[in-house]
């Protein structure tokens, strides 16, 4: 019974984030304001968040939250404030193309689509036991110790890299 | 269910609906309150300590010692007008107050506040919630306080507070990594993200002797890792000697300059609130939330309602009342630091010392699984950590020492 | 007291330490600490601190002496004299010592880096031989849970790439003395970069392919921007990062696709869930590997996915474009073998075509292209276009069940006498551009051959080797490439690889034509008898790059026998 229940929730809460996040999604590219942009962003990235909650994986959500929504996007307002801090909507965001892009646009969704539902609309999530903390650091360390370590001289570096490059002569 | 969301037993049985519902709405509401009550407590206690400290007499008028003081300000703030400049981003100016409260609130929902109680038939925790995953949501919520500070400055369409705004993201931006870095050094140890797990395993035995049980608090193993976190909290609270946002001398009112009424009542209102949950987030990874010696256990038992619920609520409430002590303490005594002291602070040395620290921990721990003896890996840990400062230190340019450059 | 540090032991909380395989990660691990010890050295030289307080702790020691002198003759308390004066002196010394170590080091710290960074690409050089005997003796090997692979094509491709990071660094050392640039950073970005590779070179994981990838990447756009004198140089910085990280991008949706087509990152598990699939009915997976083709296809610079190339040779400082045409291209075709040849075999009739398709487009694209060009840079990048067309030859015949692993060794050897070839010219290209790189188009090379015959006379063996002429090491790789096509039946494509050999050969000789022709003051800028200046370490490399061209031209066998061996891609 609880998991019927379960699941007409998972799928409702489904849809109704799914269309707030494809809302974002389109008013993050058509809004004139950068700001907005990227508030419309932070709209999308949880909303994604909250759907890896739905698939029972609240390492991944939580992660998502912290990285992308208190850092990424933060991280482009500081950039954006610091800047130049447009208040108003600059009309130049807008160019002659948005008409073209819809074609890429449309086919790479519809092809997304299709092989997503080709390939995964027999599959269902098991709510009763979800994915825990433990098994996903487990991996990490173990499995992909590899890449996990990789990253590491992926930082080193970047922040090397961005010495190099800000450093005034 | 139990397993996605919560470990309640709460949610043990079958059924999301019904009286659970009401149970779990009751919570979130009484949270609510709770906390906001206690806020306007702390503002009164506040001005009242800082009064003491300073030989002034503080809010005495509104009700007896003028504990009303709070009330009376909040309704005087309700009934301002509210006025929005007209370069304001309108919707993001009225959105900013919501967003910076909300963290506050959210954070405090997983903190355990006492044990078990019986709610119209149902067993269930102190706690808005008990996520496996808590500190990981602590984090996630203070990453996301930024936001409401970040906009309010950003919205007005005004200089100072955009002004007050970036200095604010960047030092929360800052603080956040030694933030999350001293409570990491509670999760290695703790081996759990849940918080009432984390409580759980700083129990209080009435048997061991005081000094035995205060071990087992983490604030003793993981002395160093309570003081970054108390430091870094403060910083992300923009709490004096941290509180740029609001710098009076250099910004008028920081970010908040060009608010009025109900929602400079609710900034402010978060502030505070965000002062108590930081303090309530230390209390449960440090100081044993609500675990305390019981109160005469031959007499009134272990788990009855006196020292099942009673007696723990009072610890928590105690402990969180220690710190936000604390916190008043400092900012009557400590004036505000230089941005770029912050800045260099945060940076050079907090971070640092933070992840040394983690890797001291990680070193004592994993040395101690192979049976080493933990003096010795102690010493072990600490003599690699202290080496790696040193170097450190010796990079660090001085102040006021130019650096050179290789050709 | 000791009770607080101690926690029962707790086998469900207990941390599980993962085993290290040091030598399977031994190559890249060595540069990495290279690297890091280059980034200490100069950080701790950078500020004057060291050095105050090394003279503190010397004048301390200095006192120490007399005082506790003084403290044994008078003081209550006895202890051993001896032994205590013997360790303060001794402390006096070592600081002095080593304080007079620090100041000859802080003269000198570009070359201390250079010792070092030299030191780690040996050692790694040498873990790299080991790893050859072992799996020569005892056969390819996985470890660090699948995730390196340790096999023939691993250590061949981290060889040549270890050879070309010799060559980076000291073509770089030339370079930044020349440009009187901060040369540490420089070093350890080469380091890391070359660690990127070499990661790449054994990574047996999708996962570990795309992070490698950014690692060599990031310093690679960085390195392209290093020269902060050249707006060219930001200029391609800024082209390169934003091309790459798209490509980058594509390459990582690649992976997620085939990560959800197959189940695992795992190039030996996709393998395996491989076995009687028929590619045609999995779009995901179809649909995967093609954008991994492309995300790839850009990093070894095969057209259409080029754009990027002749801006980001023409504007990164020379060395840099030497060891981006010399490794980059090793270490993305040994993760496209790896990929494609090693764990979607069994799918060659899906991705075949495609690879066909580049390798024709690249051929023809190169060397048209090239033709109109009038910087010299420019032009190597497009034949560099050529070039890796020529690989994708063997690399599309590397299935080939005739042909055998033919295309593989045959790529494998193009590489390997490419990565010569390339290093070689762009290091003669490097001292003709003078200081600023103002000099790197057609006219300035006029006059060159009588102002510099032997200069002149090298880059012409590069370029005629590049071109493919006899008795030269690019004769024999591309005869091995189109080998491998005609014994796989292809001849078209080796017919239209040679047309397009001859069209290249065209731009080759038109730089040595202009060598050759116009006299000493054809060039614009040079000042009359102003010489150029060829300084050791750009002399060891284009002598050495030189010597291993006519060498491998001559006799071919020995490197073409350890490319043969080097076909051993494991999860094939």
């Amino acid at each position: 019974m609880l998991g019927a229940q379960l699941l007409v929730a998972e799928n409702a809460f489904f849809y109704v984030i799914a269309a707030v996040m494809a809302y974002g999604a389109i008013r993050v590219v058509t809004t004139n304001n950068i700001v907005h942009a990227a508030l419309y962003l932070v709209v999308v990235l949880a909303g994604g968040a909250a759907q890896y909650l739905l698939l029972g994986q609240e390492f991944v959500a939580w992660v998502q939250v912290i990285v992308y929504i208190g850092a990424v996007i933060v991280l482009f307002l500081f950039g954006i404030m610091l800047t130049r801090a447009p208040m108003k909507a600059e009309e130049k965001l807008t160019n002659d193309l948005r008409g073209a892009a819809l074609i890429p646009t449309g086919l790479l969704a519809a092809i997304l689509a299709t092989l997503c539902l080709d390939a995964f609309s027999d599959k269902t999530v098991d709510l009763v036991s979800p994915i825990r903390t433990k098994a996903v650091t487990s991996a990490i360390f173990r499995g992909y110790l590899v890449p996990f370590e990789v990253v590491g001289v992926l930082l080193l570096g970047a922040l090397i890299g961005a010495v190099v490059l800000a450093r005034r002569d | 269910m139990n397993a996605l969301f919560a470990a309640d037993p709460l949610f043990n049985g079958d059924g999301l609906w019904g009286s659970i519902f009401v149970v779990v709405l009751l919570k979130v509401v009484i949270a609510f309150v709770v906390l906001l009550v206690s806020v306007m407590l702390y503002i009164w206690g506040m001005r009242k300590w800082i009064a003491d400290m300073q030989n002034r007499t503080g809010p005495a008028n509104a009700g007896p010692f003028g504990i009303l003081q709070t009330l009376a300000d909040g309704i005087k703030l309700f009934f301002k007008e509210q006025s929005i400049p007209s370069s304001a981003d309108k919707p993001i100016f009225r959105l900013a107050p919501y967003l910076s409260i909300l963290p506050a609130f959210l954070m405090f929902c997983v903190i355990p506040v006492g044990g078990k109680i019986n709610v119209l038939g149902h067993e269930t925790y102190l706690q808005v919630v008990d996520l496996p995953i808590g500190a990981m949501f602590i984090l996630g919520c203070s990453g996301i306080a930024v936001y409401g500070v970040m906009l309010a400055g950003w919205s007005s369409g005004s200089k100072y507070p955009l002004l007050g705004s970036v200095r604010a993201s960047a030092q929360m931006l800052s603080y956040e990594a030694a933030f999350g870095l001293g409570i990491l050094s509670v999760l290695m140890r703790a081996g759990t993200m849940s918080t009432r797990e984390i409580v759980n395993q700083q129990s209080w035995t009435n048997t061991d002797g005081i000094l035995q049980n205060l071990s087992n608090f983490y604030v003793v193993p993981a002395a160093l890792g309570f003081v970054i976190f108390i430091i870094a909290a403060i910083a992300e609270t923009n709490h004096p000697p941290f509180d740029f946002v609001e710098a009076e001398q250099e910004l008028v009112g920081g970010f908040v300059t060009e608010y009025s009424g109900i929602r400079f009542a609710i900034f402010f209102l978060a502030e505070f609130m965000n002062i108590i949950t930081m303090s309530a987030v230390a209390v449960t990874l440090f100081l044993g939330g609500p675990n305390g010696p019981m109160f005469m256990p031959a007499r009134f038992g272990q788990s009855g309602w006196v020292n099942g619920t009673v007696v723990p609520i009072l610890w928590f409430v105690g402990k969180v009342l220690l710190l936000t002590f604390g916190t008043v303490w400092l900012r009557a005594s400590v004036p505000r630091l230089r941005y770029d002291q912050l800045m260099a602070f945060g940076w050079k040395w907090l971070i640092e010392l933070a992840v040394l620290w983690v890797l001291v921990t990680a070193g004592i721990l994993v040395l101690g699984d192979r049976g080493w003896n933990p003096a010795a890996a102690g010493v072990l840990s600490f003599g690699i950590a202290g080496a790696a400062y040193g170097l450190l230190y010796l990079c660090m340019p001085k102040s006021g020492e130019t650096v050179e450059e290789f050709r | 007291m000791l009770a607080l540090f101690t926690q029962p032991i707790d086998a469900a909380r207990m941390i599980a330490v993962p085993k290290i395989d040091w030598l399977a990660i031994g190559p890249p691990v060595v540069l990495f600490t290279a690297a890091l010890a280059i980034v200490l050295l100069a950080s701790l030289l950078r500020g004057r601190s060291l050095q105050h307080d090394l003279d503190d702790w010397v004048v301390l020691c200095a006192f120490a002496g007399p005082i506790e002198f003084w403290l044994g003759r008078f003081s209550a308390i006895r202890y051993n004299h001896d032994v205590f004066s013997i360790i303060v002196m001794l402390a006096g010394i070592g600081s002095v010592a080593f304080a007079m170590g620090v100041s000859i080091v802080r003269k000198h710290t570009f070359a201390a880096s250079l010792v070092i960074a030299l030191a780690g690409v040996i050692s790694a050089v040498a873990i790299t031989v080991a790893q050859w005997n072992v799996v020569r003796t005892s056969g390819s090997f996985t470890s660090m849970a699948g995730a390196v692979a340790v096999d023939g094509m691993a250590v061949f491709v981290m060889g040549v790439v270890l050879v070309a990071t010799v060559f980076g660094l000291l073509l770089g050392t030339s370079w930044i003395r020349r440009e009187q640039l901060e040369g540490p950073e420089f070093l350890a970005l080469l380091l890391l970069c070359a660690t990127g590779m070499l990661v790449m070179a054994s990574a047996n994981d999708l996962i570990v392919v795309f992070v490698a990838l950014e690692v060599f990447s990031i310093a690679l756009y960085v390195m392209t921007a290093f020269d902060r004198h050249r707006i060219e140089s930001q200029e391609a910085g800024l082209k390169y990062f934003l091309l790459g990280a798209f490509s980058s991008a594509i390459f990582l949706y690649g992976v997620a696709l085939t990560y959800g087509a197959t189940g695992s990152t795992n190039l030996v598990t996709i393998r395996e869930s491989l076995t009687g699939l028929v590619g045609g009915d999995n779009g995901l997976l179809m649909v995967g590997f093609a954008l991994m083709l492309v995300g790839l296809g850009f990093k070894v610079a095969a057209a259409p996915f080029h754009m990027w190339t002749p801006d980001v040779y023409q504007g990164a400082p020379t060395p840099v474009t030497a060891f981006m045409a010399g490794a980059t291209k090793v270490a993305a075709f040994g993760a496209l073998l790896r990929i494609f040849v090693g764990s979607f075999d069994l799918l060659q009739t899906d991705w075949r075509p495609a690879v066909y398709g580049l390798a024709i487009v690249s051929m023809i694209v190169g060397s048209v292209a090239a033709i109109v060009q009038t910087d010299v840079k420019r032009m190597l990048a497009y034949s560099s276009i050529a070039h890796a067309g020529y690989v994708l030859i063997g690399v599309q015949v590397a299935t080939e069940s005739n042909g055998g692993l033919g295309g593989t060794s045959a790529a494998l050897f193009y590489l390997g006498i490419y990565m010569l070839m390339a290093v070689g010219a762009f290091a003669v290209i490097q001292v003709v551009g003078r200081a600023r790189e103002t000099d790197s188009s057609l006219d300035d090379y006029k006059g060159l051959a009588r102002k510099e015959p032997v200069l002149a006379g090298l880059l012409t063996l590069f370029l005629l080797a590049q071109a493919g002429v006899p008795l030269t090491a690019g004769f024999v790789a591309k005869l091995t490439v189109f080998k491998a096509a005609v014994d796989a039946g292809q001849f078209q494509i080796a017919l239209i690889g040679m047309l397009s050999a001859t069209v290249a050969a065209f731009v080759y000789l038109r730089i040595v034509l202009s060598m050759y022709s116009g006299d000493e003051h054809g060039s614009a800028t040079p000042v009359e008898g102003n010489r150029l200046t060829v300084d050791l370490p750009v002399r060891i490399t284009i002598s050495l790059t030189a010597a291993l061209v006519l060498l491998f031209g001559v006799v071919p066998g020995w490197l073409l026998d350890v490319a043969e061996h080097a076909t051993s891609i494991l999860a094939g």
